[in-house]
């Protein structure tokens, strides 16, 4: 099933017969929704060996999509291949550093005159409650690997980020607000941060585990913020 | 309250629209001053049944009184022209009119009822020959079943005024053609039929919960508190029905009069969060940690 958000960003966006590289591939939702809307092919790139065998099941692996086992900064693709980018949700999970290399790789593929998709979250709002199960996630991967496993960065930052690689930008449209954080999404996000530290034995990791253990999904959860699109053009 | 035109039957119906099976669970008193209630929020659609136990009979008397305030909708389930007329003519018995606004097929579910109710003896036949008898109006059709079935009627049925059908977030979500309802209303819409949207306030099914034991006299389980009404009634009306049908438990109707007073529409982004909130929360298990 193709998500309402994925739908609503692609809609615009000339899909058929182009050729598309959907940058951290998740479940494969812009994947599919890449092909329904007549997408001649389509590579979904994604590190994640779960995400990459979920995708895989879901479309295929064939003549119009192509899972590619790769991180989005080292892309194993030629330049000016693409017509099409999107990357759905993906900024959020990269730290600035991150952010800044995989747009680079992302802007070496890209064809000329091609469109890049950027679908991501504006900061949460003071108040909501899905802010702690954030801070959370961060402090156990932080304390892990020494990195943010979130960042949710506001409109106006990915979009200079891009205009910084070459694109320009052609609109921003809001896809979802509030946001519906579910109790679904708490408990991911929990068992990630779980998992995250499970190697970890110091006292901040133990009182990071106590206060993960302590989150009650369904009190966590809560609509908050924005989910938005941008979608750039680079020059012909 | 908003009205909008019911296809091209010359009537503008409320956005709301009183399911009065609501009062087939109320004392009669309790059934009169239900029918006062929604007439004074404005509600001017009105729909019963014959199959909502006494719903006709305690409609009767508020519908007599206030007659001409009432755009009265009716159904029946028979398929051939004999029981579509004892049946029109006993909801006239029941309901003490002369006259239904609103005649429709009842639950369409299958194919092959399609081909008996437009067959030469079949329902619609007995339909038009009560319309030109004055006893009915309109001709309108509801369904549960496939939106195919759904748009075959419209092809089959060129007198069909109105359509009833489930339209809510969960439905809207799933891009599979068994619940594109989304394409009945588009056609219907272009095709100058006015559409009646039910299960707009549905949660789910019951499960095993005995019927002895559920809280709503609803067959699934509604939404039950002020702000989810309120969020499904923006929904369904946003998604641009003529009219959006209360569930049938009478506690639930004040709660959908209050979030039909207060309807101004629902932006594309709260429509979509509505939607992936309720696909992530009937995800059994954690499909990924974004939308």
């Amino acid at each position: 099933m193709v998500p309402t958000t994925v739908r609503a960003a692609l809609a615009d966006q000339p899909v058929a017969d182009a050729v598309c590289l959907e940058a951290g591939a998740g479940v494969g939702n812009t994947t599919e929704g890449l092909l329904a809307a007549g997408a001649e092919r389509v590579y979904a790139v994604t590190d994640d060996p779960a995400h990459a065998r979920a995708t895989r099941e879901r479309v295929g692996d064939g003549a119009r999509a192509a899972v590619v086992r790769a991180d989005v900064r080292a892309v194993p693709l030629p330049d000016d291949s693409m017509d099409l980018i999107t990357a759905h949700g993906l900024c959020n999970v990269l730290p600035p550093d991150a952010l800044d290399a995989a747009l680079a790789e992302l802007s070496r593929v890209a064809a000329p005159g091609a469109r890049l998709v950027v679908d991501d979250y504006d900061p949460l709002p003071a108040g909501a409650r899905m802010r702690e199960v954030v801070a959370l996630a961060n402090a156990a991967s932080d304390l892990s690997s020494g990195e943010s496993a979130l960042t949710f960065y506001p409109a106006r930052h990915l979009r200079r980020v891009c205009e910084g690689w070459g694109w320009t930008v052609e609109r921003e449209t809001t896809l979802l607000e509030p946001v519906p954080w579910t109790p679904a999404h708490v408990r991911a996000h929990r068992d990630s941060a779980r998992e995250a530290l499970a190697d970890e034995s110091n006292a901040a990791a133990a009182a990071v585990r106590d206060a993960l253990d302590r989150l009650d999904p369904t009190r966590a959860a809560g609509d908050a913020g924005r989910m938005y699109s941008l979608a750039f053009r680079r020059p012909a | 309250m908003e009205t909008r035109p019911l296809g091209e039957t010359g009537h503008d119906s409320t956005v709301m629209t009183f399911g009065a099976i609501a009062l087939n669970w109320l004392t009669q008193e309790g059934a009169n001053q239900m029918v006062e209630h929604v007439l004074d929020a404005g509600v001017n659609h009105f729909d019963v049944a014959p199959t909502y136990g006494d719903a006709e009979l305690k409609l009767g008397p508020k519908l007599r009184q206030h007659r001409d305030e009432i755009f009265l909708g009716c159904k029946t389930q028979a398929r051939d022209y004999e029981g579509a007329r004892e049946k029109l003519e006993r909801s006239l018995d029941r309901l003490g009119v002369d006259q239904i606004d609103l005649y429709q097929v009842h639950g369409l579910e299958y194919e092959h009822e399609l081909d008996e109710i437009t067959d030469d003896d079949g329902a619609l036949a007995a339909f038009r020959d009560a319309k030109d008898e004055g006893l009915i109006e309109h001709i309108g059709l509801t369904s549960h079943g496939s939106p195919q079935l759904i748009l075959d009627a419209i092809d089959r049925i060129d007198d069909l005024e109105t359509l009833m059908f489930p339209m809510n977030p969960v439905v809207v979500g799933k891009d599979d053609d068994e619940h594109d309802y989304a394409a009945v209303l588009e056609r219907a819409e272009s095709e100058g039929v006015g559409t009646l949207g039910i299960k707009a306030f549905a949660r789910g099914p019951w499960g095993e919960r005995p019927e002895a034991d559920r809280p709503f006299a609803n067959w699934y389980e509604p939404v039950d508190r002020p702000d989810e009404i309120r969020e499904r009634f923006d929904f369904a009306a946003a998604q641009g029905l003529t009219s959006v049908v209360n569930p049938g438990d009478p506690k639930l109707v004040t709660m959908v009069v209050d979030a039909a007073r207060r309807y101004d529409g629902m932006d594309d982004a709260a429509q979509r969060a509505l939607v992936e909130k309720l696909r992530h929360e009937e995800s059994p298990v954690p499909e990924q940690l974004h939308h």
